[in-house]
């Protein structure tokens, strides 16, 4: 299960670090894959993506790969931003209940209303990927 | 000793563009403009220098020029202390947190008189900037911030969704910042006075959907010092005071949003620590005469007022409209003109509130003032209301 790619121009405004664990995560966006983690004990998955398990505490989870689809909770646009996201304004951001029972924030592309279904796209920026809802 | 803590003396400085930038040939010094106010704080309780044994300061901005702040301070005052001397830091919540580690010194024993002031410095640094450094505090900075989430990117989610679910209006959220801005006017420290209509706040540029310019607040520079004491010391000054009849503190565990879907506009951890407060005070919300709430933007002071059940729930925009929440009305919300209109220079906002609400007690609110105000209630929070801070205070003559 991929899912669709979205070309973005220019480079991210503020790339996200990735460590040992997340790095998975993000190189995943770049072959379209959309994961993150369940906990091998308690069976909750948890988002973003940890190395241990919010809900029971247990240090052992198992990355899955996430449908992409959603329902929009609310977004709204952003008007004035920080010094980085200048050149990007304005531009939409949103809560998304992905349909496996995860609350998200992202951006958003387009114009879906609330509580109407999303799917996620990957933004392929020239220096990385970023993920939205649209 | 009685065990209540007393709220019995306060100082403000106006709030307003106090920072100066390198290029002034004079500018104001954070320690001098605070100094001042704890000896008008002192001189308002009625005490005297060495009745106080410690002092909670606010932790100030990375703006500020002078650090390791409360220590700094400790020396310009000369003041030896066996209570503790400490900065606190916990966002908007902090002059909060700074009022309560105050108030848990007198309860310990470790203080007669404590101290919870500081300085919120940062009207010289851009918004464009500063918001390099809060968009960081509201989200995660990995899978949030590269979004461009903003502090109160959150706030007008919640705007969305409770217009959505409620059928509340633009204008009934506007009518929040009106009615703040009529009460602003009355009071002399609030940083935006002149008259404003409905029109005027629905004019304004929009800053993030549907919040526009005069339903956010602006940025401000500020300072404030409250004095708190044991009941005892508070009643042998002959002042009347504010005791402190309930506290609730919660926090859902959450930063932002819920990973698991929730009603995120229920602000539950607003419930949960007013539910406290009111059991601790033996009252409900119809005891409460008025509140001054900790509401960034329209939108939180209606969802924060719904959530301590101080109005009815979908109903805190139309409450509003219909002037309940006006000095008059039936509950009256932010009489201090709230942190769209008397300003909010972050982490010494929650003071403010004190300030307010010595001044509605001691009946020198002028236009503003709430007749017979007996109880007051009192908010702080972190996130998008992910945790909340409740006081209930009652005025003792």
């Amino acid at each position: 299960m991929t899912l669709p790619f979205v070309e973005m121009p220019g480079k991210r405004s503020y790339p996200p670090r990735q460590s040992d664990f997340t790095i998975k995560f993000w190189q995943g966006l770049a072959d379209g894959v959309f994961q993150t983690t369940r906990c091998v004990k308690c069976e909750k998955l948890s988002f973003p993506p940890k190395p241990i398990c919010p809900h029971c505490w247990s240090k052992e989870t198992v990355w899955e790969t996430l449908s992409g689809k959603g329902t929009l909770y609310s977004k709204t646009t952003v008007h004035a931003g920080p010094a980085v996201f200048k050149e990007e304004l304005p531009y939409q951001v949103g809560i998304v209940d992905l349909d496996e029972n995860i609350r998200i924030a992202t951006r958003v592309l387009g114009d879906a209303k609330l509580d109407t279904p999303v799917e996620m796209v990957i933004l392929k920026y020239e220096d990385g990927d970023l993920y939205a809802a649209r | 000793m009685t065990n209540n803590v007393a709220i019995l003396g306060g100082a403000a400085l106006p709030v307003g563009k106090w920072q100066g930038s390198s290029e002034d040939e004079t500018q104001h010094l954070e320690h001098e403009l605070l100094a001042k106010l704890v000896m008008d704080a002192m001189e308002d309780a009625g005490l005297e220098k060495s009745d106080i044994s410690s002092m909670i300061f606010t932790l100030p901005r990375p703006y500020t020029q002078q650090k390791y702040f409360a220590t700094f301070m400790a020396n310009y005052l000369n003041l030896p202390c066996d209570g503790l001397v400490m900065e606190v830091l916990g966002n908007g919540m902090t002059p909060a947190l700074a009022f309560q580690t105050a108030v848990d010194q007198v309860t310990l024993g470790r203080a007669k008189v404590a101290l919870a002031l500081g300085v919120n410095f940062e009207s010289a640094t851009s918004s464009y900037d500063h918001m390099m450094s809060s968009m960081r505090a509201t989200g995660d900075v990995d899978f949030h911030t590269p979004f461009g989430f903003t502090p109160i990117s959150w706030y007008a989610m919640d705007a969305v969704r409770y217009i959505h679910e409620f059928g509340s209006s633009r204008e009934e959220l506007a009518s929040v910042a009106v009615k703040n801005r009529a009460h602003a006017m009355h009071n002399p420290i609030a940083q935006y006075r002149k008259p404003m209509t409905l029109d005027d706040v629905m004019a304004q540029r929009p800053i993030v959907d549907p919040l526009g310019l005069f339903e956010v607040p602006g940025r401000a520079d500020g300072a404030v010092c409250i004095v708190v004491a044991d009941e005892d010391v508070a009643r042998a000054t002959g002042k009347s005071y504010a005791r402190i009849r309930g506290a609730g503190f919660y926090h859902e565990g959450a930063h932002q949003i819920n990973e698991v879907p929730n009603d995120m506009i229920a602000f539950g951890s607003a419930r949960r620590a007013g539910e406290k407060a009111y059991a601790q005070a033996g009252m409900t919300a119809k005891d409460i005469d008025f509140a001054e709430l900790y509401a960034p933007c329209t939108i939180v002071e209606v969802l924060v007022s719904e959530a301590l059940d101080l109005v009815a729930r979908g109903e805190g925009g139309r409450m509003a409209a219909a002037g309940e929440t006006s000095v008059g009305g039936r509950i009256p919300i932010c009489t201090s003109g709230g942190l769209q209109s008397r300003g909010h220079p972050a982490y010494v906002t929650a003071l403010y509130s004190y300030i307010e609400v010595l001044d509605q007690f001691r009946n020198r609110a002028g236009g503003r003032q709430v007749e017979g105000a007996g109880v007051g209630m009192t908010s702080a929070e972190l996130g998008n209301y992910n945790a909340a801070l409740v006081h209930i205070l009652e005025a003792v003559q």
